[in-house]
């Protein structure tokens, strides 16, 4: 386990020192004077000269790019430009809302893909598959902002039953039900499309490991069939499911973007926004870095996780 | 591909000429499958309502019509008028332009490009190693995550939105292209050509390239839907087409805006972009599916 450890964690500390490089670098090539940008365009060039030193932008590159990495690491992003304060309580305010969102979305995929697949297989109805299959071509393939859309005309504003956006006004934690009506429709719309890749993969590795010999004997014993598909099959299909677990967190972030402008929903997704529209740039720079960790940092606990279940993975090759 | 495995097969199964000529024989397999056929067909009603435009729409993109604010649907005006006394429908129709120029031209350059990184890499180590870091630098940003970002530096508009597709297409190809490449030269029938003599070239024309070239024609419509969700998405979220363009991202987010004054405002983007969307999806699950049979 250590030596796979070794293997993969520097791996993932290379992948997030490339990437802050990229973001750096992309966020230096826009154009114009964050001074001048900050200052207006007739602030005298004393006073631009203090902004740059403020800054740090009269140093070099390499030094800028160091002070903001170390900045970051030591969880003190720095002031931001436009929207005014710093970084790091503009975060921490908008976090728990887009948590809350991405857990509850994640928990939705989780559910609803679960009680797809097994009751596919347990019910084994020609039909039953006929109409889950069309549904998962469907959440695939619609995009997270028309089914957004599609949400807030037809539950909020034809049928008005739910709240159209915003968050519960008396916070997530003292009034569950209100909460829930307003988590319900963005979350649902964030967890569709990773539902349904997550119920076709399960439904696949199921349908492998009920095929395979181990399945044949206990059918031979006379164990019923839901009993083997739940305390055997299952438990051998879910860390191949764990992989594609880890990759629907990417989907969620930046799908989190798109469902909290749908819902003005005040997290991360509505800050990084308003930051790009404002011109925000070391806002930008710190929300992206942070997306980048989570991306990143998701993949490597999957690998770890998988690992752990499947000792082929860790005691495997160098590659 | 697709139409080369079709035509050897039919021709095995039944011989040409005289009156066996029947039509749909010449019809790509996919199109056969009911979900291609439908598929095919929304992507084609699409098409041809961007390419017509200018002969279909009523009124230009940006023409203010006097007295006409946010109207419900007539049959003046199909799907009612904007925000600022526009014909929604003519702005939807030249919205597909937009998205058919962004599909049809980003995805595949950013396919070919990949594609040709993916196959160069699998013949040089140094190429490979080089290129499979850049590869999960790109990969380690979430698709729109990685639009933020190149929208942060290069502004919105149309070419940012190319420029994302093609940088999140190329890793996706690079890829799928190197692993389909070395799983088909681990071939008995690549080793068995070699055996009796065949040259690089030849093996490389004949067998390697057509085989290992498959899998990417079902990528293709997979990336082809993707590309017009990133479309909508970024110019959904303020980051994609400019003011007054017209995109079925921009006429979504206009429609949700209006929404409470006027509800019917986002069906029409909704129903183009679903039909798109779906299309490219149900035709390239089509084709994966006959490539298997």
């Amino acid at each position: 386990m250590t030596s796979y450890l070794l293997r993969r964690v520097p791996s993932a500390i290379l992948v997030l020192l490339f990437a802050s490089m990229a973001i750096f670098a992309v966020i230096r090539l826009v154009p114009g004077d964050p001074a001048t940008i900050l200052a207006g365009q007739d602030a005298s060039p004393e006073a631009l000269a203090s902004i740059r030193a403020d800054l740090g932008l009269d140093q070099p590159v390499l030094t800028q790019y160091l002070t903001w990495l170390a900045g970051m690491i030591r969880l003190d992003p720095g002031k931001s430009y436009m929207i005014g304060g710093d970084i790091g309580g503009l975060v921490r305010a908008g976090l728990l809302n887009t948590v809350v969102l991405t857990a509850t979305a994640l928990l939705f995929a989780v559910v609803l893909a679960g009680l797809a697949a097994i009751g596919s297989v347990l019910a084994n109805r020609r039909w039953l598959d006929s109409v889950l299959a069309g549904a998962n071509t469907l959440a695939v393939a619609l995009p997270t902002f028309v089914t957004g859309v599609l949400f807030v005309v037809v539950f909020a504003v034809i049928l008005p039953i739910l709240p159209a956006g915003g968050t519960p006004p008396d916070g997530f934690f003292s009034r569950p039900g209100i909460a829930f009506q307003y988590l319900v429709l963005p979350a649902l719309c964030l967890a569709l499309p990773s539902a349904a890749a997550l119920a076709r993969f399960l439904t696949a590795s199921l349908q492998t490991e009920l095929g395979k010999p181990y399945v044949t004997t206990a059918q031979a014993l006379g164990i019923r069939r839901r009993r083997i598909v739940l305390t055997q099959a299952l438990p051998n299909a879910l860390p191949a499911t764990v992989t594609v677990l880890g990759l629907q967190v990417g989907a969620l972030l930046g799908g989190a973007v798109l469902v909290e402008a749908i819902f003005a929903w005040p997290g991360l997704g509505l800050l990084i926004e308003r930051a790009i529209s404002d011109r925000d740039y070391p806002l930008v720079q710190a929300l992206l870095l942070l997306s980048v960790l989570v991306f990143v940092v998701t993949q490597l606990l999957t690998d770890i996780v998988n690992a752990v279940l499947d000792p082929r993975i860790r005691l495997g090759g160098a590659s | 591909m697709s139409t080369g495995i079709d035509a050897s097969s039919s021709a095995a199964g039944r011989p040409t000429g005289g009156l066996a000529a029947d039509p749909p024989r010449r019809w790509p397999a996919f199109l056969r499958a009911p979900g291609g056929a439908a598929g095919a067909t929304m992507i084609l009603i699409v098409v041809l309502l961007g390419v017509f435009a200018p002969l279909l729409a009523p009124y230009g993109p940006a023409e203010q019509i006097p007295n006409a604010n946010l109207l419900p649907p007539s049959s003046a005006h199909w799907l009612g008028t904007d925000e600022v006394n526009r014909d929604i429908f003519s702005r939807l129709l030249f919205g597909i332009r937009v998205d058919l120029m962004v599909v049809f031209i980003a995805v595949p350059f950013g396919a070919l490009i990949g594609t040709v990184i993916g196959l160069v890499s699998t013949m040089y180590a140094f190429a490979d190693v080089i290129a499979q870091r850049v590869f999960d630098v790109i990969l380690a940003f979430p698709v729109l995550i990685l639009a933020i970002g190149v929208t942060a530096a290069a502004g919105p508009g149309v070419t940012t939105i190319i420029a994302v597709i093609v940088l999140a297409e190329i890793p996706v190809f690079g890829r799928l292209a190197r692993t389909s490449l070395l799983t088909v030269r681990a071939m008995p029938y690549v080793e068995s050509s070699q055996v009796i003599g065949a040259g690089n070239t030849w093996l490389l024309r004949k067998h390697l390239l057509p085989n290992s070239l498959e899998p990417l024609v079902v990528q293709f419509g997979v990336s082809m839907s993707i590309a017009v969700f990133i479309e909508g998405a970024m110019s959904f979220l303020g980051l994609g087409v400019r003011p007054p363009q017209p995109s079925l991202g921009s006429l979504t987010r206009d429609g949700i805006r209006n929404v409470w004054e006027s509800p019917a405002f986002v069906v029409g983007p909704l129903i183009i972009v679903t039909l798109l969307v779906l299309g490219f999806l149900l035709v390239s699950q089509a084709i994966s599916a006959t490539r298997r049979v």
